[in-house]
């Protein structure tokens, strides 16, 4: 008897509640088929502004549902291996060098913007994008490092030599002082180092005929660099580059003015203006070649998922004419604090602090964006700190040379 | 009466299992959807099993207090474990994610090339008297073209309206616009207009279509791709990838199983095998040395401690909770800044300059007592044997101190993987996430699942000398 009611009282809820879950279910289902289409991106905070206001627009004019997602940038490339198709986005915005990646595990679809589209972009920030030959992104901000000069300190050098001279002097004036404050610490930092590895005809690979990347070409030993590398040990003889500055004290020391010279990127923009130090952000001064930064460009891809949802042609409407233009650029570059990649655009940045940026990033290397890039990074950042440790240090051509051979054995080894 | 019982607890009751019965059917719905009819009879089964345990008086109680603690024991251990074994036969990492057909698709995508110098076309999406769909298009040159299934064919160009770069009207055709665009998706992003051989126009958005020309065509009798412009064929080697006689490979390739191969590739690559040892003796000293330590320490503090009549007791008890209250992460990468060699808290207050992170044996040791800090407490409260072999199989695996305190670096000389501090997991993480080709899952699942075995034979030998022990006694 007891029972029976209890089941009475059980079947009467549960009826109501799997009823609800239901309902809900099919609420969406049916609102969706009688809209025409539903459009997903996946975007960061720092995008959302700008990519909700371009979407709207044109969703509106298109005649889309457009469903702009916060998705943390960090997670973005590796949520979409795993994400299930119905919950997958059809856009995504994403970092140049996981191209190799996503194009190899087939994850996104090769774009083909017009002529009159590609012109309005520099041939690196397509590059940047390619993958065997395909464009698989729309470029629309640019990133690099650059030396921040505390012009209250020092002179704003114009050649190496000036530029050794006055952090070196500058670190004998008191124990507590840094002469470059360039991020490595015991993990080390190849990214901010490469300015260094650049300047001394290091590079990371070579390409092939067609252009694209060869990753059994490696380049992090080769004999210019090698020949060369003996300044290294003199940087770290005289201790203008010490790898225990990692990217706190590096920081900290230049904003307390312990650092004349500080290695950054536009990410420090609000820092750097919030100081209140005057300064002038340049290229570092050539070496023995250009001294120039690793580029990152930032996109927008359309994913394989757009196909299946029925929103391909959208999708690339979308991405590979609408956020190419730059009127779309400029907003981005209001709210993400980067370069714009759209040459335009670029023309009618006014920031004085991204404009510097963009002058120090010229001539710049694009980070490889093939997926053995992966094997690099290590052992390129470890050469560095073993060779800049200070006392006891390893001699920059076995470390350089010790790095180039792990690095052919991972690549083989995978 | 017990708690479990009473109007409250009947409540709660009727409330839980309605949630899960409500979850249940929404779940069935859901699995029919697609069609999974024997996960729909697993289901039902499920259901109406915990219905009945928790309804039934009797016999079921002993039921009542296991099944949740089963059902966590399933989701939060057995699930992984089973996942992770399958995956070790598997070939899952970059480049093989997908399923077969899949990376068909994608290959054949990823084939296509512009051809014609990049010829591009300005178009517009239309529809004729019979409602039929095409496009109109638009050249370089200014001539203008109705594009259908059966090709190109020339229209006056006084047809068509072009106003502001774009295709506005085209006499005797109907110029979809706005909208009417968002719902074309399905016929025009399919939609080519064949121009003879393999060269087709194909719309990239709404308002250019560009020439391609596939490079590879699939042959399903072969079950492999032909390349078009020299004949070599890419055939299926049974390991997620189309492969050509000279080693070519087209990507993507999918996911498969690979039988043993990730176990034969720890075994005769010397990338892993080589260093394998010393890694191995390293995880040892490593936790051998922080359990005991710990141990050690934590014995003569709580005899301290305990001391009666001890000033500020409370006090200092208090203090030593502080690594607990503390996430294990924050204080790893506070750690991390206390000991930098030139700039850290440490070497200043002591007046020393040991380099703590940049020497492979002063690594090793600040390793060590990083961790020792850490793991003190659990030892003063409960320092019995089972808990100090549970703690040397944590430590076996504490992959979050080695990662965060010095990422398995320095890095020793000869070894192009493993660093002076790695542990066996942390090695295993560098090996699956940070060596070749990106992410390499099958091989990490392959290594992880050999840890596992080494741990199980550690603990399983302890516990028998613990019995031994006891025995003894």
């Amino acid at each position: 008897m007891k029972v029976g009611r209890r089941l009475a009282i059980l079947l009467a809820v549960v009826l109501a509640a799997s009823l609800t879950l239901i309902g809900g279910r099919a609420t969406p289902a049916a609102h969706a088929s009688a809209k025409a289409a539903k459009l997903t991106i996946w975007v960061d905070n720092v995008q959302k502004p700008a990519v909700d206001k371009i979407a709207s627009a044109w969703g509106t004019r298109r005649g889309v549902d457009v469903n702009v997602t916060f998705h943390a940038f960090g997670s973005i490339r590796d949520d979409l291996k795993t994400v299930k198709t119905e919950n997958a986005p059809d856009v995504i915005v994403a970092a140049h060098d996981w191209t190799g990646d996503l194009a190899a595990n087939g994850l996104v679809a090769p774009l083909f913007p017009t002529k009159a589209i590609k012109k309005q972009f520099p041939a690196y920030a397509l590059n940047a994008f390619s993958y065997g030959g395909k464009l698989y992104g729309a470029p629309y901000a640019l990133e690099n490092v650059g030396l921040v000069v505390n012009t209250r300190l020092v002179k704003v050098p114009t050649t190496f030599a000036q530029f050794e001279k006055e952090a070196l002097a500058f670190k004998h004036k008191s124990a507590d002082n840094i002469a470059l404050a360039v991020p490595q610490g015991s993990g080390g930092d190849a990214y901010h180092m490469y300015p260094f590895f650049s300047g001394l005809g290091g590079f990371v690979f070579g390409s092939g005929k067609n252009g694209a990347l060869n990753p059994n070409k490696i380049g992090v030993a080769n004999k210019t660099f090698l020949k060369n590398a003996p300044l290294i040990d003199k940087w770290n003889r005289e201790g203008l580059i010490n790898s225990k500055v990692d990217y706190g004290t590096g920081k900290n020391a230049w904003l307390k003015q312990k650092a004349a010279f500080w290695i950054t990127g536009p990410w420090e923009t609000d820092a750097l203006k919030a100081s209140g130090i005057p300064f002038r952000i340049i290229q570092l001064p050539k070496i023995k070649f250009r001294s120039v930064p690793f580029l990152g460009v930032q996109g927008m891809m359309v994913t394989k998922f757009a196909a299946a949802h029925g929103v391909a042609s959208l999708a690339k409407d979308l991405v590979a004419n609408e956020m190419m233009k730059p009127s779309f650029q400029l907003d981005l570059e209001q709210a993400n604090l980067r370069y714009p990649a759209n040459i335009v655009a670029g023309k009618r940045v006014s920031d004085p602090v991204l404009k510097q940026f963009g002058k120090a990033g010229i001539g710049g290397v694009p980070m490889p964006n093939i997926p053995q890039m992966g094997s690099v990074w290590a052992e390129l950042g470890g050469a560095w700190v073993k060779a800049t440790k200070g006392p006891g240090a390893t001699p920059a051509r076995v470390a350089f040379a010790t790095a180039a051979r792990n690095i052919a054995a991972k690549i083989a080894g995978g | 009466m017990s708690a479990f019982s009473g109007t409250v607890g009947l409540a709660l009751k009727i409330a839980f299992l309605s949630i899960v019965n409500a979850l249940g059917i929404w779940a069935a719905v859901v699995l029919i959807d697609h069609h999974k009819w024997r996960a729909v009879a697993v289901l039902a089964a499920a259901t109406a099993g915990l219905d009945a345990i928790y309804l039934v008086k009797r016999w079921t109680l002993p039921l009542k207090f296991l099944i949740p603690g089963t059902i966590f024991l399933l989701a939060f251990h057995v699930v992984p474990v089973a996942y992770t074994v399958n995956v070790a036969f598997t070939n899952y990492s970059t480049g093989h994610i997908l399923s077969k057909s899949e990376a068909i698709a994608g290959i054949k995508v990823n084939s296509l090339t512009e051809v014609e110098n990049g010829k591009a076309y300005t178009i517009a999406p239309a529809r004729d008297k019979g409602g039929h769909f095409l496009l109109v298009l638009r050249d370089d040159s200014g001539a203008t073209f109705i594009g259908t299934k059966d090709g190109l064919r020339p229209i006056p160009r006084s047809d068509v309206t072009v106003s502001d770069g774009a295709i506005t009207a085209a006499r005797g055709y109907r110029v979809l616009k706005g909208t009417e665009l968002g719902s074309l998706d399905k016929e025009l992003s399919t939609f080519t207009v064949p121009l003879g051989g393999d060269k087709a126009i194909q719309p990239q958005g709404f308002d250019t279509a560009v020439v391609l020309a596939p490079t590879l065509r699939y042959d399903p009798k072969a079950d492999g791709f032909v390349r078009l412009k020299d004949g070599v064929l890419f055939k299926d080697n049974n390991r997620g990838s189309f492969v050509a006689a000279n080693g070519e490979e087209l990507e993507p390739g999918w996911k498969t199983y690979v039988g043993t191969r990730n176990f034969s590739r720890i075994a005769h690559s010397s990338l892993i095998r080589d260093p394998f040892l010393k890694v191995f003796v390293w995880t040892l000293v490593f936790a051998s040395l922080v359990v005991f330590i710990s141990f050690a320490l934590g014995l003569l503090l709580a005899i301290t401690l305990n001391k009666p009549g001890l000033s500020f007791q409370r006090t200092y008890r208090a203090l030593l909770v502080i690594p607990f209250a503390v996430p294990a992460f924050l204080s790893l990468l506070v750690w991390q800044g206390l000991l930098n060699d030139d700039f850290g808290v440490v070497n200043r207050l002591f007046h020393t300059s040991i380099p703590w992170l940049f020497d492979p044996n002063w690594a090793r040791v600040s390793v060590i007592l990083v961790s020792v800090w850490l793991v003190t407490l659990p030892l003063l409260l409960v320092a019995v044997a089972p808990l100090m072999i549970a703690s040397f199989a944590f430590n076996f695996n504490n992959f979050g101190n080695i990662y965060l305190l010095t990422g398995g670096g320095p890095a020793l000389g000869n070894s192009p993987v493993a660093g002076a501090t790695d542990i066996l997991i942390s090695y295993t993480y560098k090996i699956a996430f940070a060596a070749g080709k990106g992410q390499d899952y099958g091989l990490a699942s392959a290594l992880a699942i050999i840890i596992f075995f080494v741990v199980a034979t550690i603990s399983a030998v302890s516990f028998t000398r613990t019995k031994a022990l006891e025995n003894l006694a």
